[in-house]
């Protein structure tokens, strides 16, 4: 039973993680119809621009108040590098074969993590992430569990990301404009909304959400390199499409539930196809039989025909 | 060319020949070439002529004082590589100039010579700073280049200088001209030959830097000559003697290893091309015509040189059963089908960037799969990351893979025994992708993509196609990859990446999508510059980022295009469309 | 050139075996009601008008018959048979279509998109086209000769070379027809074929769909032009919210007070063509 409770634990954990990537890939999905394949590199590069903040500013200390500077370095890297990409490399394939947008995915998420690899200090293997006050260090035991104390600020992140971003998308005019030009970017450009840049405010969220999500990955493995956005991308991407895909608390959900089923995989799938060498086979079983058998999602997603 | 006869071209090309795809905005501006200053002067063609003479002269006298940089060319009258290509640079000028006006008149009234003679100068100055650069900061000064290579330089900036000066006139369009079969026969073998010894030119070129010359050369020369509308017409023949084409192709493919001299070390590489180019080709099938986006393909290529590697009589293959070769290439192929059905029939339905998402995810869980079956974490079939090494070498009725053999004087290698085999496999792959793309299923995988729904409503089984794409593809990766297992030695799941996947489509993609020799272009291109270009290595990776993008945005139809791929992305040009629709039109009349 | 009279020559045999036999077709997308409890006959060498105002159904309906949707309710018999709702299902059993907003390979030639409709008449399988035997080659000269000849049919015996993209508007209506009369069908439906013609195109349309109907196909029509339908039909249904007013002669129809009350009443008026298109496109109304 603790095993059990332990294993929903660490899934929350992860879930939380993928639930950060995810609402980047469903915020820009639901407005654009676009798969940012290189969503997972804007989470990495996050992770990144929080250790360059703390390296240039704070090299040596692991105070609390440090965290929400490295926070606000990581949201701005990241949010730098999704509009850039936006603005250079997908605006000019709008209306293009969708082949198009999907082949310059791939690109540029190879020049970012050659990018990083490269011009990063060092990054050519492993670097680690700061340890800071609070949020780092022994784990918090509770009733027989233990608990990570950067698994309490990945959940706590989420929990304070979904609530702003729920106000922000039904409570400012903004959000408003959003949710208009996700139901029809035609009429929604003809009532004066400014269609561009509401899908540059689109990847910009995306992209916040994920630095968030790249500084939870740092805080809760203690190092961070240049691949982790491959892996992580792909799964929230699969959480993304199984809350829904285009639905924003459809990714949170899908990113939870994802988080959950993976860590029960690892630990409950018996035999030698168990253990953690097949949890990403599982999870990608997952993404694979999400896609074909419910490709709407578990809530639905706001668009299934792609004819 | 010369022969060309103006039997009645439909109409008469108003519009200059290569103004089509540059600038639309050209007639609306004042385009910054009529700035430049003495445009027009009749002095232009004179000093192009002098400046094409002098370059060609240049290159007879020593370039540089060192006899160790891009090769030797500090000999007077004896001109090295570097200086030769600028002798055949400065001829192809000459000869353009004199069909601007003088004796080749002619041929001139086809040609949009100036803008030609434009894009050579250019790129002979680009080329004669960069090798004088070269010189200067190899051998420590400028002090060390030899007044020769000034000489070109003065030569090239002539030639560079006339062509900005010329001004282009109303010429043909080389689309309508008529010229006799045997004209077209030679050309195609004449490029068949240039081709030939430029590879392998190229590949024995030792130092970087006389490498990128090459690759500069060769470039102007081919934007020149696209500049004036040749390409226009060598497509255009070699529509209509598609046969001599493809014969002449696979005569110079198989020539190559004559020409190596009995030395591996290239033919190690061409192999390597080779394999890449046949599995990109295969992809081609899924992309370029059925247009379903894999993104796991490489893993059809894996599962073939795995059956391939544990069928084989390594000492670590953990099958004990040895079957002959030919069946295993049979059961490699099939294997790899029977993937393709497994994974496809399920994911064909879902459409589009879901499709890409699922073969990716195949793709890794094919990778990891096979790093985890070493008996920890499931049975011992493949040995987990370390793979099944030492796979011996094929062998055909006595016909040893491993050993040299001596064929008409000349020694070829284990490699070369490869790339003939290899070269048999992608001929049969050639040879499917052509006739399919042009019979009822062609037509129907081109109906799909253009309008999925509108073909179901005309009775084309769309799903049968889709599937039939897919697990082709994949049997004939299978294919080339039971080959790869016995010419790579060792099978280990790390040959089997994500970004492997990523090198083939975008071969498919630089090269162009749904044709042979765009594949072939891109094929080569992608593995045979990282292998020249070894001081980018490290920057291997972010230029392709780079490139993939740059491609997307700028020439989303690839190198050398399919017609019908271009207008798919171009869909509002329709000045484009008429031009392929006159293509179209001559071919038919070719035919007829 | 045969049959170029414009007026409808004879009413045809009603007593024979039915071609098409729609009942109780009803289809629902989540609460709305597109189209409800439907009944349509159609008999061999019969032309058949459905009309009706913006959003009445008709498209919907076509939709239904061709497989396109799978009707909530009710069953399609072609020939006797239930056909199954699947595209390619229908067009083997002989039912083919137009769109009414073009829906051409729009970069392939006129004859190639011909030669597309023939693909289901032909069986050329992989291992054929490879290796390329006297089977192929005969079949791909038979599917071009017969693509070839069913453009000169509709009147682009000329084009057969051109891209269907740059082909003019009425061309292009003609060249769908075209493709839809190369998979063989015995009943033919045609979704708004003048729509965006002028009158003199208008006119060779009518001709063409009797030249249709005198080869020996039953046709099936949606049109907003009046005077084009009741000179072209020789039966005409009434579609009105998703259910049929009023069927009868053309006589009939015309005269009948609440078609004309559909038609004022709704409000609605032969122009307003985006709205038709919205509603036409499946994709759009399937989100609905």
């Amino acid at each position: 039973m603790t095993e059990f409770l332990q294993q929903i634990v660490n899934g929350l954990t992860l879930g939380s993680l993928y639930a950060l990537i995810a609402v980047g890939y469903t915020v820009v999905y639901g407005i654009v119809q676009l798969i940012n394949f290189a969503h997972g590199e804007v989470f990495m590069i996050g992770a990144f621009g929080a250790l360059a903040t703390w390296t240039v500013l704070f090299k040596g200390q692991t105070g609390l108040w440090v965290l929400p500077i490295m926070v606000l370095g990581a949201v701005l890297v990241s949010v730098l590098t999704a509009v850039v990409m936006e603005r250079i490399a997908y605006r000019p394939l709008r209306g293009a074969p969708r082949l198009a947008p999907l082949i310059t995915a791939i690109g540029i998420s190879v020049f970012l993590q050659e990018a990083v690899r490269l011009f990063y200090p060092g990054a050519k293997s492993k670097l680690s992430f700061p340890e800071i006050d609070v949020v780092t260090g022994p784990g918090i035991a509770v009733a027989g569990l233990n608990i990570q104390r950067a698994a309490v600020f990945t959940v706590g992140a989420l929990l304070v990301s979904a609530a702003l971003l729920w106000y922000f998308v039904n409570r400012t005019r903004l959000g408003q404009g959003m949710q208009a030009v996700s139901q029809d970017p035609d009429t929604a450009q003809l009532m004066g909304i400014n269609v561009n840049r509401i899908i540059v405010i689109a990847f910009a969220l995306g992209a916040a959400l994920a630095a968030v999500g790249g500084v939870a990955q740092g805080l809760l493995n203690s190092n961070i390199d240049f691949r982790m956005g491959f892996l992580a991308g792909l799964k929230a991407f699969t959480a993304a499409v199984l809350g829904g895909i285009g639905n924003i608390q459809g990714a949170i959900v899908g990113g939870l539930v994802l988080g959950i089923a993976e860590s029960m995989a690892t630990q409950f799938i018996p035999g030698q196809f168990g253990g953690s060498a097949w949890k990403d086979v599982w999870a990608f079983v997952l993404l694979i039989l999400v896609l074909v058998f419910r490709p709407q999602g578990l809530l639905g997603a706001r668009v299934v025909d792609r004819a | 060319m010369s022969t060309s006869t103006p039997s009645n071209p439909p109409t008469q090309a108003t519009s200059v020949a290569p103004a089509h795809s540059d600038h639309d905005d050209e007639l609306v501006k004042v385009h910054w070439l009529d700035r430049v200053p003495g445009r027009g002067n009749p002095a232009a063609w004179p000093l192009g002529l002098a400046g094409a003479l002098v370059l060609i002269a240049g290159t007879f006298l020593s370039w540089s004082y060192t006899s160790d940089v891009l090769g030797d060319l500090s000999v007077n009258f004896w001109p090295g590589g570097v200086q030769i290509c600028m002798i055949v640079l400065g001829l192809v000028a000459l000869v353009l100039l004199l069909a601007h006006r003088g004796p080749l008149a002619g041929l001139g009234a086809w040609l949009d010579t100036a803008t030609s003679v434009r894009a050579l100068g250019l790129g002979a100055v680009a080329y004669m700073l960069g090798a004088l650069g070269t010189i200067a900061v190899k051998s420590g000064g400028i002090i060390n280049i030899n007044p020769g290579g000034w000489i070109s330089l003065v030569g090239a900036l002539m030639l560079a200088a006339s062509g900005l000066m010329l001004v282009s006139r109303q010429t043909k369009d080389p689309l309508f001209a008529k010229t006799s079969s045997w004209l077209e026969i030679c050309t195609i073998i004449v490029l068949m030959a240039l081709v030939l010894f430029g590879a392998a030119y190229a590949l024995d070129v030792g130092d970087g830097a006389s490498f990128v010359l090459f690759l500069l050369f060769v470039a102007s020369v081919a934007w020149g000559l696209s500049k004036a509308g040749v390409f226009t017409w060598i497509g255009l023949i070699s529509q209509k003697n598609r046969q001599v084409l493809m014969l002449g192709a696979f005569a110079v493919a198989f020539l190559f290893p004559f020409t190596q001299g009995g030395s591996d070390e290239n033919m190690s590489i061409a192999t390597q091309v080779l394999i890449f180019a046949a599995t990109a080709l295969g992809l081609n099938i899924v992309v370029g015509l059925a247009g379903l986006l894999d993104l796991g393909y490489i893993a059809f290529l894996g599962a073939g040189a795995y059956v391939g590697a544990t069928l084989s009589a390594s000492a670590f293959a953990t099958i004990d059963w040895k079957p002959p070769f030919l069946i295993v290439v049979l059961l490699g192929a099939c294997f790899s089908a029977l993937l393709g059905l497994i994974i496809g029939s399920p994911t064909l339905r879902v459409s589009g960037d879901y499709l890409a998402i699922v073969t990716l995810a195949f793709g890794e869980i094919f990778r990891l799969t096979m790093g985890n079956l070493d008996g920890n974490n499931g049975p011992v079939l493949t040995n987990g990351p370390n793979g099944i090494p030492a796979i011996p070498d094929l062998n055909f009725f006595g016909f040893d893979f491993g050993q040299p053999h001596v064929i008409a004087g000349i020694t070829l290698g284990r490699f070369a025994n490869y790339y003939f085999l290899l070269l048999v496999i992608a001929a049969i792959i050639i040879l499917v992708f052509t006739r399919l793309n042009n019979s009822r299923i062609g037509r129907g995988w081109v109906a799909i993509r253009e309008d999925e729904k509108a073909a179901e409503a005309m009775g084309v089984n769309v799903f049968g196609l889709k599937l039939f794409a897919f697990a082709g593809g994949a049997f004939l990766a299978g294919m080339a990859g039971t080959v790869k297992a016995h010419h790579d030695v060792s099978v280990t799941p790390d040959q089997y990446i994500f970004l492997e996947s990523a090198f083939l489509l975008a071969a498919v993609v630089l090269g162009g999508m749904g044709t042979v020799a765009g594949v072939l272009v891109g094929a080569t291109i992608l593995k045979l510059l990282p292998e020249k270009l070894r001081f980018v290595a490290d920057y291997r990776l972010l230029i392709f980022g780079l490139v993939l993008v740059l491609m997307m945005r700028f020439r989303p139809e690839g190198l050398v295009a399919s017609q019908r791929r271009k207008l798919e992305f171009h869909e509002d040009d329709e000045e484009l469309a008429q031009r392929i629709e006159e293509v179209h039109l001559e071919e038919a009349e070719a035919k007829a | 050139m045969t049959a170029t009279d414009t007026t409808p020559v004879s009413t045809p045999d009603s007593s024979g075996a039915p071609i098409l036999e729609a009942r109780g077709v009803t289809m629902r997308f989540g609460g709305l009601t597109a189209v409800k409890d439907v009944d349509m006959t159609v008999h061999p060498g019969e032309i058949v008008g459905l009309i009706g105002p913006n959003g009445a159904g008709k498209t919907t309906f076509f939709n239904c018959l061709t497989g396109l949707y799978k009707p909530t309710e009710g069953e399609v018999r072609l020939l006797g048979e239930v056909i199954p709702p699947k595209p390619r299902a229908v067009v083997m059993a002989g039912m083919a279509r137009t769109f009414q907003n073009i829906r051409l390979f729009a970069n392939m030639t006129a004859l190639e998109n011909v030669m597309v409709g023939r693909y289901c008449r032909t069986s050329s399988m992989a291992l054929t086209s490879i290796l390329r035997g006297p089977k192929f080659r005969r079949e791909e000269e038979a599917t071009r000769a017969r693509a070839q000849e069913l453009l000169e049919f509709v009147g682009l015996g000329s084009s057969a070379e051109n891209l269907a993209r740059n082909m003019p508007y009425g061309d292009q209506r003609r060249l769908e027809i075209a493709r839809a009369l190369a998979t063989d069908p015995k009943l033919i439906l045609l979704d708004e074929p003048t729509a965006g013609m002028n009158p003199q195109e208008t006119k060779q349309a009518s001709d063409l769909i009797f030249r249709i109907r005198d080869s020996g196909l039953a046709v099936v029509v949606i049109e907003h032009d009046m005077r084009f339908i009741f000179n072209l039909c020789d039966r005409v249904l009434c579609l009105v919210r998703g259910e049929v007013l009023v069927q009868g002669s053309p006589g009939e129809v015309q005269s009948d007070p609440r078609v004309i009350e559909a038609y004022i009443g709704g409000g609605d008026d032969d122009e307003d063509d985006d709205a038709a298109g919205a509603a036409a496109d499946p994709t759009k109304e399937e989100q609905q």
